[in-house]
């Protein structure tokens, strides 16, 4: 692992750039922009190469998920796919009971080769009715949901300020919107970025 | 007892004649009436004509108990109210979960326990009235039914925004429960929001097929790693972080992990 973070430092300090170069991204000809295929996948048809649901059961790399349209989903995780848990997180923290969105390609015999699995993913708006203790009560359409700071995770954005890390200025009474991690099987969540209007 | 039984009407009384006005010249209310329960059960064009009749209802149910003399069908009359109240609730609750019960003013949280232990309070306290007599004013009965009224607005959703949100945003502003953490490590999302508003993410972003594999810390610089096809794209966030140009960015032939 070091020697290629070793390579792939010196590739970008030494041949990065601001913006990668035009030729980089393959021909710059017309046909090749618009030529480029079309994801053959039917309005309204579900994606292939896509999936959702909850980890039924983990199998040496496959995860065996359950839609919520009761379809079954086998997803295979690679060494290159990445993982997302209030952060990139490492395979060994999938577990069952997760609910997760994953996108990669779909092979011959069904399984899903995962390029991307983001685990327990909410996005939610509500809110706040109250705030204690590293807490943040949201009034989701009536319902509660505990969202937790993070610490070292979570941020803040305020309007169009830089992001920050305190999350102090947060008003009860005031509607945020909240990216973060769900727990399964409860109404808690833990905060990745709360954006505030103001 | 008797006491206490005399005291009822007039705090009946003035909490439904307070309701009756709220429903019959709230233009808010008015205007909400068809997204609450009531407008689920008799249908959201008739939801204004239902809730005035409602609010003509109490009226007459209030100014009967305010008036003298005190007679026992008043508090029965009350105690009719309160439990079509209950029985409304239940429904509200069962097939209009997400509605709002459309009771003392417009807002759009849905029927909950405090709406149940408030009509279950107005019953109660109905029921005792059934008894009201005659009976000379007492300090204490005063207190009880100043007690009471508290108790109803209390358990009333309606007017949390005037007391509960100003309540809690002191003991917010006093405890400080999200007090600013200690300088420490740069969370990795402030360095995700300078990433994605930079050139060199939107000038790779057609290209990445992956989320974030791999990120570390190396001289003052946070390294992003991506899949980008059969590629890797690598970019170098300044860890200080605000100029997005300064981020550099390189797709290398180094084959992805896969």
């Amino acid at each position: 692992m070091t020697s290629r973070r070793q390579l792939l430092k010196s590739a970008v300090l030494g041949g990065g750039a601001g913006v990668v170069a035009a030729t980089a991204l393959g021909s710059l000809g017309p046909e090749a922009a618009f030529g480029a295929a079309a994801p053959d996948v039917e309005p309204g048809a579900p994606d292939p190469d896509f999936a959702e649901g909850r980890i039924r059961s983990i199998k040496d790399n496959t995860l065996l998920v359950l839609g919520s349209n009761m379809v079954f989903h086998n997803i295979r995780v690679v060494d290159g796919t990445s993982l997302w848990k209030l952060g990139p997180t490492t395979f060994d923290q999938a577990k069952p009971g997760d609910g997760l969105y994953a996108r990669g390609v779909r092979m011959p015999d069904g399984v899903l080769a995962a390029e991307s699995v983001w685990l327990n993913i909410v996005n939610i708006k509500g809110h706040v009715s109250n705030i204690t203790s590293e807490k943040i009560h949201l009034d989701h359409k009536g319902q509660e949901v505990l969202c937790h700071r993070v610490a070292g995770k979570s941020i803040a954005v305020y309007s169009d300020a830089p992001p920050s890390a305190d999350l102090s200025l947060l008003r009860v009474g005031q509607h945020v919107q909240i990216l973060g991690a769900w727990r399964p099987d409860t109404n808690e969540v833990d905060i990745a970025t709360v954006f505030s209007p103001h | 007892m008797y006491g206490i039984a005399a005291l009822q009407p007039y705090v009946i009384g003035l909490f439904l004649l307070w309701a009756a006005l709220m429903k019959l010249l709230d233009r808010r209310m008015r205007a909400q009436a068809g997204q609450t329960a009531l407008g689920r059960l008799v249908g959201s064009a008739r939801a204004v004509l239902a809730l005035r009749l409602v609010g003509v209802l109490e009226l007459a149910v209030a100014i009967t108990l305010l008036l003298p003399p005190a007679l026992p069908v008043e508090g029965a009359a009350a105690a009719v109210l309160s439990t079509g109240f209950l029985v409304y609730l239940t429904y509200a609750h069962l097939a209009a979960p997400t509605s709002s019960c459309g009771c003392l003013g417009a807002h759009s949280r849905p029927v909950n326990w405090r709406g149940f232990a408030r009509a279950g309070l107005l019953l109660a306290m109905s029921l005792v009235a059934v008894r009201a007599r005659l009976y000379p004013v007492d300090p204490w009965l005063v207190v009880l039914g100043l007690a009471e009224a508290v108790a109803l607005l209390g358990l009333s959703a309606e007017l949390d925004r005037h007391w509960l949100m100003p309540l809690r945003r002191l003991l917010v502003r006093l405890r400080k429960p999200l007090a600013a953490p200690s300088p420490q490590e740069i969370p990795l999302e402030v360095t995700m929001r300078l990433l994605y508003r930079s050139p060199a993410y939107c000038s790779a972003s057609a290209q990445l097929t992956s989320d974030v594999q791999d990120v570390w810390d190396e001289d003052g610089l946070r390294f992003v790693v991506y899949a980008a096809g059969g590629r890797t794209a690598v970019f170098a966030v300044p860890l200080p972080g605000g100029d997005p140009s300064a981020v550099r960015v390189a797709l290398t032939d180094e084959p992805a992990l896969i």
